[in-house]
């Protein structure tokens, strides 16, 4: 019997290590190229011809990314749609884009958003996390802010002002464009604009089990646009889906819409709408009307 | 993102109680001893197929009396995430009949965890649990075929962002077969996780009935001392 005292205690030490999943949080797709409107895999939805983006307003660029703990930067990969020369005199929105995949899938939305209010009335510019599409690296969350950062400071580069700058943040995007408005580093967006956010990992890991878990126990993340949004004084406008199967809009969203404490907020609550499926629900008319007069406001 | 984000989110249910098979249906004979090693979990959609949460736990089990014995666990799995869980308890027999072979007995337990890694921090949680079991010997001192429920409860007030926590009880009914030999014993067990609540919306894919709760399904080995 000692013998299957000590192979007990044996199993039990040699189990024990240090996991944590936080690489499985994300969900990135890398790609040799941008097929942007050629692109043939699955989509939210397809823009028709009317908002197409002449050739002449699409820019691929790279920019170089360097988080704090690097001793080395990260090459990102980056997309303008606008006219670079004009920057500094038109609004940008930074679109942060949301875990699935790479910059193909989310091309539509940005055109969506090129396409605000009038024909190619705002320039956007997304970036490609370390890791995901044709950037190199590994995604992390430090890396997130850090790469989003450096496309800000490209647009301080040319010129654009905080106040014509806006920052959207769509799911996972949520996280970046909320830290980086309450956490000015480069450049302090002007308005904030998230649509179907988290609210924090610990409320992921809650959500998923029932159970007040800490979420210490499976992720050192600090992910917590709950607590962030605290510190956002800037307009703040709040989208989600009230059939969103994936990210509970009463756990998440609302509780982020909730903590906000700065000088304006509105909300739009899709009925119908599930995880991604805004645009789509809303229609592209009533979707980019209600944000055209959010960043006209 | 579902696809991928779901074994993040899984993780997180290696601290579910239900992630663990019942301990123990019938109660050992006083002096017995058993190890038993457990491996399953809850049923969820992944790549378009279903299958069960591989998550891992070592048991072990002495008859106090031939009415009474006692377990201990160790969640493995939990261990390699620089979690020490354990679920420890007491299986009663509560009431044997000799001629029917039938058999009902209680598990009051308590489930804790404590985080360990990266540092020794305030991540402790304490759960008790309740199971009740009928259990019905097919072949005497061999082979049973047992249904029960689990009871599980937070005890945590309030939940993350500070918000309330309104989920207190999870019950999970179950089911399941022992088949036993002179020294080892295997179980397979089928539960259903919490059928009384929503699995939507959620980050996890659970596979459950009707939009409620998810079937989880266990395999156990057993070697008895």
């Amino acid at each position: 019997m000692k013998k299957s005292y000590i192979l007990f205690a044996l199993l039990v030490v040699s189990f024990s290590s240090c996991f944590k999943l936080d690489s499985q949080l994300f969900n990135n797709l890398k790609c040799t190229q941008y097929l942007l409107d050629n692109y043939t895999g699955t989509q939210d939805f397809i823009l028709d011809n009317s908002y197409k983006i002449p050739d002449s307003l699409i820019h691929i660029f790279t920019l170089q990314s360097r988080e704090p703990s690097e001793s080395n930067a990260t090459q990102i990969y980056a997309i303008y749609i606008g006219d670079i020369s004009k920057i500094a005199t038109d609004t940008v929105i930074m679109y942060c884009h949301g875990n699935k995949w790479n910059m193909d899938f989310y091309w539509q939305r940005a055109k969506l958003l090129a396409n605000t209010g009038n024909k190619n009335q705002y320039g956007v510019l997304m970036v490609d996390y370390r890791g995901y599409g044709m950037s190199s690296g590994t995604p992390t969350e430090d890396g997130m802010y850090a790469d989003v950062d450096a496309a800000l400071q490209w647009l301080n580069n040319k010129g654009l002002s905080n106040s014509r700058l806006m920052i959207y943040g769509f799911s996972l995007g949520s996280v970046p464009a909320t830290m980086l408005t309450a956490h000015p580093r480069t450049m302090t967006p002007a308005k904030l604009i998230l649509e179907a956010p988290f609210a924090s990992s610990a409320t992921l890991v809650n959500d998923a089990t029932q159970l007040d878990l800490p979420p210490s126990y499976v992720t050192t993340f600090k992910i917590d646009n709950a607590d962030e949004i605290k510190l956002v004084n800037q307009p703040f406008m709040w989208m989600h889906g009230l059939s969103d199967t994936f990210l509970n809009w009463q756990t998440n969203g609302l509780v982020v819409y909730n903590n906000y404490q700065g000088i304006y907020k509105e909300k739009h609550l899709i009925p119908g709408a599930d995880h991604g499926e805004i645009p789509v629900k809303d229609g592209f008319v009533q979707y980019s009307s209600d944000l055209y007069a959010f960043i006209k406001r | 993102m579902k696809n991928f984000l779901v074994i993040f989110f899984i993780s997180a249910l290696l601290f579910f109680n239900s992630c663990a098979p019942s301990r123990l249906i019938r109660p050992l004979d006083k002096g017995q001893k058993v190890v038993s090693a457990n491996i399953g979990g809850p049923l969820f959609h992944y790549s378009g197929t279903v299958i069960p949460v591989p998550l891992t736990s070592l048991m072990y089990a002495q008859g106090i009396t031939d009415n009474t014995s006692v377990f201990g666990s160790v969640h493995t799995t939990a261990l390699l995430f620089g979690v020490a869980q354990t679920d420890i308890g007491v299986c009663q027999r509560l009431y044997y009949n000799d001629s029917l072979h039938l058999g009902i007995s209680v598990n009051p337990a308590l489930n804790i965890a404590q985080e360990f890694w990266p540092q020794f921090s305030g991540g402790f949680k304490l759960w008790p649990q309740i199971d009740l079991n009928a259990y019905w010997e097919i072949h005497p001192k061999k082979s049973f075929v047992y249904a029960g429920f689990e009871n599980w409860f937070e005890l945590a007030t309030q939940r993350a962002d500070a918000q309330p926590q309104t989920t207190h009880w999870l019950f999970c009914p179950q089911v399941g077969y022992t088949y036993s030999r002179l020294k080892w014993n295997y179980s397979i067990e089928l539960k259903y996780i919490a059928p009384n609540l929503d699995n939507l919306p959620n980050v996890v894919d659970y596979v459950g009935i009707g939009g409620k709760g998810t079937l989880a399904f266990y395999i156990s080995v057993s070697r008895k001392f």
